[in-house]
C-alpha cells in the first residue's frame, strides 16, 4: 500500500518540484516580457514625438517615402508606421530573452538562431528599402529622358527598368536572407541573362532598320544643326 | 608676357575648340581697344578649357596690323594671356578664371565675350566697356538682334521672369557677353557658387540677377545682331534648361527677400543706336516639338499632376487634343507652370534633375505655340507678344509668393 502512495505521489512530487523550479523562470519570463512592452511603448512614443518635431511625414512626403508605402497599400502616417515597427522589433526583441529565462533547451536553441540569423535581416531590410528607392529614382531618370526623346513608350521602358531592378534586388534580399542561396542566383543569372540575349536578338534582328534609321537620322541633324533654332 | 601691376581694362574670351572663329574675336577685340581705349592698359585674357584644336596658339599668335587700320598706334597695345582653367568644365569655370585675373590685375572695367562669335566688330568692345568707364554703370548687359524663333528660354522664360522677380526690364539677361565694373568682378569672386550649375551655362543668368538684386547698377547696351558658330550638336536642350533654370530657381531661393515686395518692373537705361538688322532664316521642326509634348501628356501625368495640380494638368490635357493648326499654349497657363514648376523646385518635391528636366515637353509645348503665333509677324509685333508674357508673370506674381512658404 506504501509502495501504491510512492507511486502516486512520487510523480506528483517531481511535478511539484519541477513546477517550483519552472515558476520563478515563468516569471522572471514574464516579468521581462512586460518591462519588454512597456520599454517598446516608451520608445515608440519617445520616437513619435522626434520624428514629429523633426516634421518626418513632410519629408517623407517630399523624398517620395509616403508613395512608396502607398503602393504597398499601406495607409498610415510614415511616423506611426515607424513607431509601430520600432515597438514590435523591441517586443519581440524581448520576447526572445523571455524565452531564454525558462532555460529548455529546444527553446534556447531557437532563441540563439534568431539572435544569429537577426544582422541578415536588417541587412536585408535595408538593401530592400535602400533598393526600392534607388530602383523608383532611376525609372524615373529613364522615363523623363526616353519623353525628352521623344520616345511614345517611355512608361513602358521605364516600367520594364523598374522591374528588372526590383528582381535584382529581391534576389539581392534573398542572397542575404539566405534562402536557397545557389537556386536564387542561379534562377536570377538565367533570367537576367536570358532577358539581356533576348533583348539584343530582338534589336540586332528586329530593329536594324530602327538601327538604321536612328543613326541615319542623327548624321542628318548634324548636318542641319547649322539652321537650327537656338534656345538660349 | 611683363609683370603688370595695374591694369585699367580687362577683356575676357571664353573658349574650348574655337579654332574657327576665336582669331576674328581676338582682333576686333584687339582693334577695338586699340580705336576707342588707347589710352588705357588693357589685357585680353582667353580662359580656355583645353581646346584640341589649338585655340590657345591663334589666341597668341594672332596679329593686328595697327598702322593699317588707325592713324596712331595705341599708348598700351592690349597684352594677351590665354590659360586653361581648372575645375568643372564649363563657361562658368573659364569666367572664374577671367574673374580672378581681373581681381588680380585691380581691372577697373571688364567685359567678356564669346569665342565662337562671328559677329562681333570693334564697337562691341567700346559698347560694352564704355557704360562701365564713361557711364558709371556696374553692369552693361547685352541686347541684340534675334531672329523671332531664336532665344526661346529667354523669351519664355528667363527674360519674364527675371523681370517679373526683381522688377527691371533687362531684356537678354543669358546674353553671354557682358561688361561689368571691377568692383562688380570682386564680388562675384567672393561668391560661393563655382561648384554649381553656375559654372557652366548657368553663369550668365546668375551674373545678371546678382548685379540686380544686389543694387548694383544695371543698363543694356545693343550691340546689333548675334551670330555664332553652330552649337555643339552633343549641347543637350535639357541639359541646357536644367543649368540656367536651377541657377533662376536657386537665386529666387537666395533673394526671397529682395523680390517678394516687388511689384511691376521698370526700363533699365539702355545705350547704343538700336536698329533692325536682316538675319539668318532659322529652322524650326513644330511638328517634332509638338510630338514631345504630346508623348509628355500621355506619359509624364503623375510627375505633371504631382507639380502643377490636377486643374492646370486637365487645361495641359486639354490643349494637347487640339490638332497641329489649332494648337495654342495660353500665356497665362505658361505663366501659372513655370510658378509651380518654381514653387515646387522651392519645396523640393523631387531631385531638382527630374523636375527641370521634366519641364522640357512643356517648354517644347510653349514655343512650338509662340512660333506658331508669331510666324506672319514683324520684328516689333513679336516684341509685343513677348511684352504680353511677361505681363503675365507681373500679374500673377502674387500667386507665386502666396505659395511660396
Amino acid at each position: 500500500m506504501e509502495n501504491f502512495i510512492h507511486v502516486l505521489l512520487d510523480p506528483l512530487k517531481d511535478f511539484w518540484a519541477g513546477f517550483i523550479v519552472f515558476v520563478p523562470k515563468f516569471i522572471a519570463m514574464f516579468i521581462i516580457f512586460a518591462g519588454g512592452v512597456i520599454i517598446a511603448w516608451a520608445l515608440k512614443l519617445l520616437l513619435l514625438r522626434t520624428l514629429l518635431a523633426a516634421n518626418f511625414d513632410a519629408w517623407a512626403d517630399k523624398a517620395g517615402l509616403t508613395a512608396i508605402i502607398r503602393k504597398g497599400d499601406i495607409w498610415g502616417k510614415p511616423s506611426d508606421i515607424s513607431g509601430k515597427i520600432l515597438y514590435w522589433f523591441v517586443v519581440i526583441i524581448f520576447l526572445m530573452i523571455g524565452l531564454n529565462a525558462l532555460q529548455i533547451q529546444t527553446v534556447d536553441k531557437v532563441v540563439s538562431q534568431f539572435f544569429l540569423y537577426l544582422p541578415r535581416i536588417f541587412s536585408a531590410l535595408l538593401i530592400f528599402v535602400i533598393g526600392y528607392v534607388i530602383a523608383g529614382f532611376i525609372s524615373r531618370a529613364v522615363l523623363i529622358a526616353a519623353v525628352n526623346s521623344g520616345y511614345h513608350y517611355a512608361k513602358i521602358v521605364a516600367e520594364a527598368v523598374r522591374l528588372l531592378l526590383i528582381v535584382f534586388i529581391l534576389a539581392m534580399v534573398l542572397e542575404q536572407l539566405s534562402v536557397a542561396p545557389s537556386i536564387v542566383v542561379a534562377a536570377f543569372s538565367i533570367m537576367f541573362g536570358g532577358v539581356v540575349i533576348a533583348l539584343a536578338i530582338a534589336f540586332g534582328v528586329g530593329g536594324i532598320d530602327a538601327a538604321r534609321r536612328i543613326i541615319e537620322k542623327g548624321s542628318e541633324e548634324k548636318k542641319e544643326a547649322e539652321k537650327d533654332v537656338e534656345h538660349l | 608676357m611683363p609683370e603688370i601691376d595695374k591694369i585699367d581694362i580687362l577683356v575676357g574670351i571664353a573658349s574650348y575648340n574655337n579654332a574657327k572663329t576665336i582669331d576674328h574675336v581676338v582682333r576686333a577685340v584687339d582693334a577695338g581697344l586699340a580705336k576707342y581705349f588707347s589710352d588705357k592698359k588693357a589685357v585680353i585674357v582667353n580662359s580656355d578649357g583645353s581646346s584640341k584644336d589649338g585655340t590657345q596658339d591663334i589666341v597668341k599668335t594672332t596679329t593686328l596690323d595697327h598702322a593699317a587700320m588707325f592713324l596712331t598706334y595705341p599708348a598700351y597695345p592690349a597684352h594677351r594671356i590665354s590659360m586653361p582653367y581648372d575645375g568643372i568644365p564649363g563657361k562658368g569655370s573659364a569666367f572664374r578664371l577671367i574673374l580672378q585675373k581681373a581681381v588680380e590685375m585691380q581691372a577697373d572695367a571688364c567685359c567678356v565675350v564669346d569665342a565662337d562669335l562671328r559677329s562681333i566688330t570693334p564697337e562691341w568692345i567700346e559698347l560694352l566697356l564704355s557704360p562701365i568707364i564713361k557711364g558709371g554703370f556696374d553692369f552693361a548687359a547685352p541686347l541684340y538682334s534675334r531672329h523671332k524663333y531664336d532665344g526661346t528660354i529667354t523669351n519664355s522664360i528667363v527674360y519674364p521672369m527675371t523681370r517679373a522677380l526683381y522688377g527691371q526690364r533687362v531684356r537678354q539677361p543669358i546674353g553671354g557677353d557682358f561688361g561689368f565694373s571691377g568692383r562688380l568682378a570682386e564680388f562675384y569672386l567672393k561668391q560661393d557658387v563655382w561648384e554649381t550649375h553656375v559654372a557652366r551655362f548657368g553663369i550668365d543668368i546668375w551674373m545678371t540677377t546678382e548685379a540686380i538684386a544686389n543694387d548694383f547698377k544695371v543698363c543694356q547696351t545693343f550691340l546689333g545682331a548675334k551670330i555664332h558658330d553652330p552649337k555643339d550638336p552633343a549641347s543637350d536642350l535639357s541639359d541646357m534648361l536644367l543649368q540656367v533654370i536651377v541657377t533662376l530657381f536657386n537665386l529666387m531661393d537666395r533673394h526671397y527677400q529682395k523680390w517678394k515686395d516687388i511689384k511691376g518692373s521698370k526700363d533699365v537705361p539702355t545705350c547704343g543706336f538700336r536698329y533692325h538688322v536682316g538675319l539668318e532664316p532659322v529652322k524650326v521642326n513644330i511638328v517634332k516639338m509638338l510630338d514631345i509634348f504630346r508623348t509628355g501628356i500621355s506619359n509624364l501625368k503623375l510627375i505633371w499632376t504631382e507639380i502643377m495640380g490636377q486643374g492646370d494638368f486637365g487645361e495641359i490635357e486639354k490643349i494637347g487634343g487640339l490638332s497641329d493648326r489649332e494648337f495654342r499654349f495660353p500665356a497665362a497657363l505658361w505663366t501659372g507652370v513655370v510658378y509651380d514648376y518654381a514653387i515646387a523646385y522651392h519645396k523640393k518635391m523631387m531631385s531638382s534633375e527630374h523636375l527641370i528636366k521634366s519641364l522640357v515637353p512643356l517648354y517644347l509645348g510653349r514655343a512650338a505655340s509662340f512660333m506658331m503665333e508669331v510666324e506672319e509677324m514683324e520684328h516689333h509685333k513679336v516684341e509685343e507678344e513677348i511684352e504680353k508674357v511677361c505681363l503675365e508673370f507681373e500679374n500673377q506674381k502674387d500667386y507665386l509668393i502666396n505659395n511660396w512658404r
